[in-house]
């Protein structure tokens, strides 16, 4: 203000702004730092809390009411002692928890330890994603959801005790987490192949097929995570690329399983960078909120390309477009049912040129499998209980829970151990140019009166077109008959846990019956099936998708670029004559601006 | 409040929400004419509905509705509007006022706008044509409208039993001693508990209906009864979402046990069966099993089935 008797020069001016951005910086750069700070320090409050971390003792009301809300809503996997052997476990693999023992997976506590009242509340809420555990939010109020994870936790965990003083509760700290980069997730598969030797459970491209032979703490056989599908994870907490939901479990463990805690062995640094590469192993897709999987897109195109189309998986000509996700379900519509299917989605692109179209497919399997008797990889020995097959891990859950619900179901049994092999089919509607949409054949392999056009391709190596009249009910037998059409499947292989393969027909045929005929821009009816050879699956026993679409995606016309100048034309001759109408108008009898005025 | 807008909206929604719309366009209204004089000109009240009842069937109605039904109901609207505004001589030369304007350029403003068209329009226009032509980036999916619920049939026959829908009763819809249980009874069981040893009647035969329940329908219908369970995001349509009042709570009891002994694939064309992954359970389960675990879904969800009086 002292300055007010002098004239400002343009050079006290430059100074004076000067001075006020100086200020204006100041205040919101201190501004920022303090809240920074405060986070900082909420954190660090947060982290040093845990090694005090003590669960308050539940009310007996509380306990009441938890009690009402498991024995409604919990029991039924989860057993009435909570034993993880209610009704429902007899067909679940992954089981249900056990809760007698207090052994918990997903905790923000030491390996070994109890979980916080906020780990099981949060399990709770988010449920377990890739396991029957729903989310229970928006079913039961937050303050339920509270009352059920306290009468968990004191009645159902019968060998441990919450309030006793010698059980620790030390808390992890995420502090230190590492931004996700290029370089930390080299130094994260660093730790993954060397330091952590994750490798040797998560199998060399991380696709949970490292090590097939362990069991959890019950016995029963148990696989290691596949880390290319982070929406399965049951950590995720509903938020799949989340890299503290890895961190976390990299440093607690996962008590119960052969999942240890890396804590001691792996720094902070460590465990955010091995964290950083796992979630940068999944495919980045959208993910649909209700279900926590990969949202699904119904249709998916074929882009067309000149000259051949590729033969081999690696083809450059493949980089084109982004895998389409396929969700598959167990098929559980006709006998025999599929309740744990193995094969949860597969990846699919395809292309055509004026000849041919060919569709490429991946798919995550743990096991290379192939039917015995076949020339092939000699097939794994069914007999050998070490090798804990899918297939077991089932009957094994099967004969413990049948002298308990036997007497519902007393003609139960479980079938044979028999390895097939792993396969795939790719089926379309025969002549689904006749069917007015949405008509199509029933979606499991056709009905007796719409066949499907269904192509088959087994791990021997053959790839069949067969037509399909559906799934006989009273037998299951599935009713498909081979043709002689001829499919092309090229580049088939199995690598670290994945199959590829590329099947491949003319667009055209001459059995227009049973042969599906592809035109150019219409919507095609397509759906998919796998099989996973050591789960017991064949024929019937399948996953399955529902029908989707595949469009041949034209090439744009010339005509694109020829007809709009002329409509830009048009149209402006035509505004034109308008105005002058309407200009003739007024000026010839006046009526409709003079009238206004 | 946070449920209130769930999508898939109930009638009542739809009909609270235009209410509540067009409480907002009469008040709206009124205000503006009460503080500058004069309402706004007719063409821009029609223009302002025309265009929020587009963004609405657009944007706000769930689930979205059909491209061809959008065009019915636009068309609906701009006949309604020009019926409106042609109503009386006076409105009608009002609403015509500003587009002759434009076309003669009675002011320079007018002048201005109608250069813009002249640029804008054709422009447009050319634009339209090229993207109608050129193959479009993304393939829509087909809308394809299906019914729920499907008239049931007189009477089915179910694993060599006939059952007359109309007069079927749950034959485990009894009290203790056996006696059937009226509708609405049952209310006095909805917060005990089936596990209970003592457990008899419907409570023992909710207890066995929820292991049917468990071992059989959670793959889809899921551990909470919404209809996401795990194999849910696979098929479509998506599984019934047994919890929502849109569902079993509108159906007798009878018409559930219909749909679960005969499935998707059995029943009637409206329903698109070839898309359906529910299964004729009466392939795998037994009739008994079937009528309990349709007393356990009405149990879980606190529904009451419909009657027939």
């Amino acid at each position: 203000m002292s300055d007010s008797h002098t004239t400002p020069t343009s050079t006290y001016r430059r100074i004076r702004w000067a001075v006020w951005a100086f200020i204006g910086g100041a205040v919101i750069i201190s501004g920022w730092a303090l809240v920074l700070n405060r986070a900082h320090a909420e954190e660090k409050k947060a982290a040093s809390a845990g090694a005090t971390y003590r669960p308050e003792k539940p009310s007996d009301e509380q306990l009441a009411r938890g009690s009402k809300v498991f024995f409604k809503e919990c029991v039924w996997c989860h057993g009435p002692e909570g034993a993880g052997d209610g009704p429902g476990a007899l067909r679940l693999w992954p089981r249900p928890r056990n809760f007698n023992a207090g052994t918990f997976k997903i905790r923000t506590t030491a390996s070994g330890e109890l979980p916080t009242d906020d780990d099981l509340f949060l399990t709770v809420t988010n449920g377990l994603p890739g396991s029957a555990m729903p989310s229970w939010e928006g079913v039961l109020t937050e303050q339920e959801r509270k009352d059920v994870v306290a009468f968990v936790k004191t009645k159902m965990v019968k060998d441990r005790d919450f309030q006793d003083k010698d059980e620790d509760f030390h808390v992890i700290s995420f502090d230190g987490q590492v931004p996700s980069s290029p370089d930390s997730i080299k130094r994260g598969q660093d730790v993954f192949l060397n330091k952590g030797k994750c490798v040797q459970c998560h199998g060399p491209d991380a696709r949970g097929n490292g090590n097939l032979t362990q069991k959890d703490d019950w016995g029963f056989p148990i696989f290691p995570a596949d880390l290319h599908q982070c929406w399965n994870f049951r950590g995720n907490r509903r938020d799949p690329y989340n890299p503290r939901n890895v961190f976390r479990e990299v440093s607690t463990g996962l008590n119960g399983t052969p999942m240890p805690s890396f804590a001691d062995v792996l720094t902070v640094q460590d465990r955010w960078d091995v964290a950083n590469f796992v979630i940068a192993q999944c495919p980045k897709v959208k993910i649909d909120p209700i279900t926590v999987k990969p949202a699904i897109n119904f249709v998916l195109t074929s882009e067309h390309v000149d000259g051949p189309l590729p033969t081999t998986i690696d083809d450059p000509k493949w980089n084109g477009q982004d895998p389409h996700f396929i969700g598959l379900g167990g098929q559980i519509t006709r006998k025999p049912q599929n309740f744990n299917r193995r094969i949860e989605n597969l990846w699919v692109k395809s292309l055509y040129n004026k000849d041919e179209i060919a569709f490429l497919l991946e798919w995550d399997d743990r096991n290379e499998s192939h039917a015995e008797g076949t020339n092939l990889p000699a097939p794994i020995n069914v007999a050998d209980l070490t090798i804990p097959v899918a297939y077991y891990a089932n009957k094994m859950v099967f004969d413990e829970m049948k002298p308990t619900f036997g007497s519902l179901y007393p003609g139960e049994t479980y079938p044979e151990p028999v390895i097939y092999n792993d396969a795939v089919a790719i089926q379309f509607p025969a002549m689904w140019q006749k069917l007015t949409p949405p008509e199509r054949p029933f979606f499991i392999h056709g009905d007796p009166i719409k066949p499907v056009d269904l192509w088959k391709w087994q791990s021997d190596g053959t790839a069949v077109a067969y037509t399909g009249h559906g799934i006989e009910g009273k037998t299951g037998e599935d009713k498909i008959e081979p043709r002689k059409t001829v499919l092309k499947a090229e580049g088939a292989q199995f690598k670290d846990g994945v199959w590829h393969l590329i099947l491949k027909r003319s667009l055209k045929t001459e059995d227009v019956d049973n042969d599906v005929q592809f035109e150019v821009n219409k919507y095609i009816p397509i759906a998919f099936q796998a099989w996973d050879g050591d789960n017991g699956e064949a024929g019937a026993r399948m996953a399955l998708s529902a029908w989707y679409y595949v469009v041949l995606k034209p090439l744009t016309p010339t005509t694109a670029y020829v007809y709009p100048p002329f409509v830009i034309g048009g149209v402006f001759i035509g505004m034109w004559w308008v105005v002058r109408k309407a200009k003739s108008m007024q000026n010839g009898n006046g009526h409709s601006g003079a009238k206004k005025k | 409040m946070a449920t209130f807008w769930q999508p898939g909206m109930m009638p009542i929604q739809l009909l609270l929400t235009l209410g509540v719309l067009f409480l907002v366009f009469v008040i709206g209204h009124y205000f503006i004419k009460k503080s500058f004089g004069k309402g706004l000109p007719m063409l821009a009240q029609g223009t302002l509905v025309w265009v929020t009842a587009y963004l609405f069937y657009k944007y706000v109605v769930q689930p979205p509705i059909p491209h061809s039904l959008l065009y019915i109901y636009m068309g609906l609207i701009t006949l309604v509007l020009g019926l409106f505004v042609s109503a009386n001589e006076a409105s009608w030369t009002e609403t015509k006022k500003p587009i002759i304007d434009t076309l003669v350029g009675a002011t320079p403003t007018y002048r201005g706008v109608r250069t813009a068209a002249f640029v804008a329009l054709p422009l447009l226009m050319g634009w339209q044509t090229y993207a109608s032509i050129a193959p479009p980036k993304e393939f829509p999916e087909p809308p394809e409208l299906r019914t729920v619920h499907p008239a049931p049939p007189q009477a089915i026959k179910v694993q060599d039993r006939n059952f007359t829908l109309q007069t079927a009763k749950n034959p485990f819809r009894v009290d203790v001693k056996g006696d059937y249980l009226d509708v609405g009874k049952e209310k006095a069981f909805f917060d005990s508990n089936p596990f209970d040893p003592k457990a008899e009647g419907y409570l023992k035969y909710v207890r066995e209906g929820g292991a049917v329940f468990f071992r059989n329908c959670h793959f889809c219908h899921g551990d909470n009864l919404d209809g996401r369970g795990m194999f849910a995001f696979a098929f479509r349509p998506i599984p019934a979402n047994l919890s929502d009042p849109g569902t079993i709570a509108q159906l007798q009891e009878t018409f559930v046990f219909w749909r679960i002994s005969k499935g998707g694939m059995n029943a009637p064309r409206e329903i698109n069966p070839w898309d359906s992954a529910m299964p004729p359970w009466e392939e795998h389960l037994k009739i008994d099993d079937i009528w309990k675990v349709a007393l356990f879904e009405y149990w879980h969800t606190g529904f009451f089935p419909r009657t027939w009086d």
